[in-house]
């Protein structure tokens, strides 16, 4: 089994926390049952003024920056409402989804929990602020649930046809891929006389790991 | 700006008037679950604890503490200290999301629009040792004993004649903000006992004396309860890990005052009204040239 990140460098610890007190200072690195967290209060900074602030926990995934770090707001100020993008119920209860997990892991800067604390949880809660003061929610989102995936993973591959978006996670989450298998656009045609190279450019873009884990996702959606 | 004129424009900028909407919903979710409890147990004794009356209440975490004790005689909430507790859970589940906590039970939201907001109210059931009405049994869910002796008065007047309540405050803060686990009603005692001899300090002096004497401590010192100081064991409190943690917490405090000034540990101040706040919100999400999309897994 694959050593978890914090465990196969430890420095790499060490080097979060440095990261983190120049921009974060209040945030605290804790390894918890062998799995590291970053808790405390995420400001949301703007011409050096903290204009809001939210108690945050973000749990970092062993397998980090292979899957996509968890956030939750901690302070309980957020209602646990699909509207605010909060989950509101069974075991996930009160963790907020700032971002479609697949879309995060194609990020080139995903690596950096940084860049994922001045991104998505920036965006977040600075959204979240903004309807508590009576605005609208202030960016696009995706639709709740399996319709949302559907609409990032059909943007990511040009097509809104849900079978037609299956089959090309399929075809992307193999490590290689054949010329005469049947083309996942539905024409019926072999791949090499239709979309290969289409195909292959996705191959470029969507990683076999992201693939398989956006494939795993929908198939929940089905069981 | 010196470094005190700093800490009190922090602690300024804590308060909360009484008539923000944060302590206005407070007094609202107050008198429904105080409405609650009288009508369900109309024997109990219903007292309001927690931080705004110690006089510690800081904007960053306001909490609030409903007392609901019995006579000792009242078994209509039930025989034990622990009928008692799940009885009280169990009517308050009624209304909000109940969290049982060790001695506590922290309500929120149930209701689609308020769905797992923390309320910031506590409610404490116990039991009276006897006819005074001052000292109280409370049931504790975890540990070795399952009661604890208590009283809420000599707690409220410990902190409030502390003589260092800008100083707790602050720690509170501090402590919050950090997400630092050990239980507010411990850290208030030791901070106490280790401004005990500082009381006429200055404040950054103040501070830094608690950071110093945290990160420099071998291990937990110890604290009593002055409501039970032979009864109430805190070195359960105040372990090892949660020692570790203040003494890193501390550790890396001493750092940044040293490195970049006392602004890097509770920010700048600047007051501002909620409009102009809304208005700069608004100015940066128009700055966020490609907001992540949020999505929520539950349909």
């Amino acid at each position: 089994m694959k050593k978890p990140w914090h465990r196969a460098n430890p420095s790499l610890l060490a080097k979060l926390e440095e990261d983190l007190r120049g921009p974060y200072p209040d945030l605290r690195v804790v390894v918890e049952n062998e799995c590291v967290h970053i808790r405390g209060s995420f400001p949301i900074f703007s011409d050096g003024l903290a204009l809001d602030r939210y108690q945050i926990d973000v749990s970092i995934p062993n397998d980090f920056p292979d899957a996509v770090p968890t956030l939750r707001e901690i302070g309980g100020r957020v209602p646990w409402d699909s509207n605010r993008h909060v989950n509101p119920n069974g075991q996930a209860c009160g963790e907020a989804c700032p971002v479609v997990p697949e879309e995060w892991l194609l990020n080139p800067k995903r690596d950096s929990i940084l860049s994922f604390l001045n991104g998505p949880v920036r965006d977040f809660f600075l959204a979240q602020s903004l309807v508590e003061a009576g605005d609208p929610w202030p960016f696009s989102w995706r639709a709740h649930g399996f319709d949302g995936l559907y609409q990032a993973y059909g943007e990511l591959l040009g097509t809104t046809d849900r079978a037609c978006i299956r089959r090309y996670l399929e075809y992307l989450s193999k490590e290689r891929i054949k010329g005469h298998w049947e083309c996942p656009c539905g024409s019926g045609s072999k791949l090499r006389n239709c979309h290969l190279n289409e195909v292959r450019a996705l191959q470029s873009k969507i990683p076999t790991n992201v693939a398989k884990q956006a494939l795993q996702r929908l198939g929940q959606g089905q069981a | 700006m010196d470094n005190d004129k700093y800490l009190a424009a922090v602690l300024d900028s804590q308060n909360l008037p009484e008539d923000s909407t944060e302590l206005e919903q407070l007094r609202a979710h107050r008198a429904e679950v105080d409405a609650l409890l009288k009508r369900e147990f109309g024997k109990a004794h219903i007292r309001y604890g927690g931080s705004k009356a110690k006089g510690t209440l800081i904007r960053d975490a306001y909490d609030l503490d409903i007392i609901c004790y019995f006579d000792q005689d009242d078994a209509d909430a039930g025989k034990t200290l622990k009928d008692i507790f799940g009885h009280v859970q169990a009517v308050l589940a009624k209304q909000y999301v109940v969290q049982p906590k060790t001695s506590s039970l922290r309500l929120r939201g149930k209701d689609t629009s308020t769905l797992g907001q923390d309320f910031h109210i506590d409610v404490v059931p116990g039991r009276y040792v006897d006819a005074s009405n001052g000292d109280c049994f409370i049931y504790q869910n975890s540990g070795e004993k399952e009661r604890l002796k208590t009283n809420l008065d000599v707690h409220i007047q410990h902190v409030k004649d502390s003589g260092v309540l800008d100083a707790i405050r602050l720690l509170k803060l501090w402590k919050v903000r950090r997400s630092l686990r050990i239980k507010q009603f411990a850290f208030d005692l030791l901070v106490i006992k280790l401004l005990k001899e500082k009381k006429s300090a200055s404040l950054a002096a103040q501070l830094r004396h608690v950071w110093q004497e945290l990160w420099d401590a071998a291990g937990p010192l110890p604290v009593e309860d002055p409501a039970n100081p032979s009864g109430n064991d805190l070195s359960k409190v105040l372990d090892a890990a949660t020692w570790s943690e203040l003494a890193s917490a501390a550790r890396n405090t001493l750092d940044s005052i040293e490195w970049f000034g006392w602004e890097q540990v509770y920010g700048p101040i600047a007051k501002i009204s909620a409009e102009d706040r809304t208005e700069r919100l608004r100015a940066a999400a128009a700055t966020v040239v490609t907001p992540t999309k949020a999505w929520c897994s539950n349909a």
